[in-house]
C-alpha cells in the first residue's frame, strides 16, 4: 500500500488526504452500524468527529489546493476531464459537508428554530453517507488522474 | 590492427547508442545549439526533460508542458526566483537567466518532478 503511494507523483500531503478520507469513509459506515445497534450515543460522537474533522481537512488542505491549482481556471477549462473531476468532486463534496453539518446542527443543538429542524432523520443521514461514498470515489478519481503517471496517458 | 580498430568502432557505436536512446547522463548542453539564447525545456510523463540544462548568462528558458495534466515551473530558493503560474497541456512559461549559479526547481503540484538549471 505504501509503495503505491510512493510510486505516484502525489505530494505527501494529498496521499495523506486521501488515506483520511477513506478512513473516515470506513468511519462513517461504523458509525451506522453503531445505530444499528442501539449505540445512539457513540453514534451521535463518532459522526460528529468525523463531520468536524473532514470540514477541517477540507479548509486546511483541499480548499487552498483547488484554490491554486483549479479555480483560476474555470470556468474556461471545465470541458478538461482532469478540471472537470476536481470540480465535480468539490462540488458535490461540498454539498455533502454542508447536508452533515446540518445534520450536527439539527441533532445535536438547539441552534436552529423549530421550523428548520429535520423531521426525517434516517432519509438525511442515508442520503448523506451515499453522497459522501460517491464524493470519496471521485476523491479517489481525482487523485489518480493528477498524480498517478502511466495512466490515462496517449 | 584491423580486429582492433573494429573493436574500437563497435564500442564507439555503443557509447553513441546508449546516448541516443537517453540511457546515459540527462545533461544538456545550451552552447551547442543554433541560438543559444533561447533553450527549451519540455515536461512530459511527469518529468522536465533535460533535467539539467547548462547555460549561458543571458538564456531564456522555455518550458512547455507537453503532458496531459497541469503542471509548475517554481524555483526552489527562498525568494523564488522564477515561478509559472499552473501550466495546462501545451502552455508555455519562460525565465532569462541573468545571473550564473545553479537554479533548481520543482513541479509545485507534483513536488517529486525536479531539475536544475545551471547557468554559467
Amino acid at each position: 500500500m505504501i509503495q503505491v503511494f510512493l510510486e505516484t507523483a502525489a505530494p505527501r500531503s494529498a496521499s495523506v488526504v486521501l488515506l483520511l478520507e477513506v478512513a473516515m469513509g470506513i468511519g462513517l459506515l461504523l458509525g451506522t452500524r453503531l445505530a444499528r445497534n442501539g449505540r445512539f450515543r457513540q453514534h451521535a460522537w463518532c459522526q460528529s468527529v468525523i463531520v468536524l474533522l473532514n470540514l477541517a481537512v477540507v479548509v486546511v488542505m483541499m480548499i487552498p489546493s483547488f484554490r491554486v491549482h483549479v479555480f483560476p481556471r474555470l470556468p474556461a477549462k471545465l470541458g478538461k476531464g482532469y478540471y472537470a473531476l476536481a470540480t465535480t468532486h468539490g462540488a458535490f463534496g461540498t454539498a455533502t459537508e454542508l447536508a452533515g453539518l446540518y445534520i450536527l446542527l439539527c441533532a445535536g443543538t438547539t441552534v436552529l428554530p423549530e421550523k428548520l429542524r429535520i423531521t426525517n432523520y434516517k432519509i438525511w443521514m442515508r442520503t448523506v453517507l451515499v453522497l459522501w461514498w460517491i464524493v470519496l470515489v471521485l476523491g479517489m478519481a481525482t487523485y489518480t488522474r493528477w498524480y498517478v503517471p502511466h495512466l490515462f496517458r496517449k | 590492427m584491423r580486429r582492433s580498430v573494429g573493436i574500437a568502432g563497435l564500442a564507439a557505436a555503443l557509447v553513441v547508442g546508449i546516448g541516443a536512446l537517453g540511457l546515459g547522463p540527462k545533461i544538456f548542453q545550451a552552447s551547442g545549439q543554433q541560438n543559444p539564447s533561447s533553450v527549451e525545456v519540455k515536461i512530459d510523463n511527469f518529468s522536465f526533460g533535460p533535467m539539467e540544462l547548462k547555460v549561458p548568462v543571458g538564456t531564456m528558458v522555455t518550458w512547455i508542458n507537453r503532458d496531459d495534466i497541469p503542471h509548475t515551473v517554481v524555483s526552489t530558493d527562498d525568494s523564488k526566483t522564477f515561478k509559472s503560474k499552473v501550466l495546462d497541456a501545451d502552455e508555455k512559461f519562460s525565465f532569462t537567466f541573468s545571473k550564473a549559479g545553479t537554479y533548481p526547481y520543482f513541479c509545485s503540484v507534483h513536488p517529486k518532478m525536479t531539475a536544475k538549471v545551471i547557468v554559467q
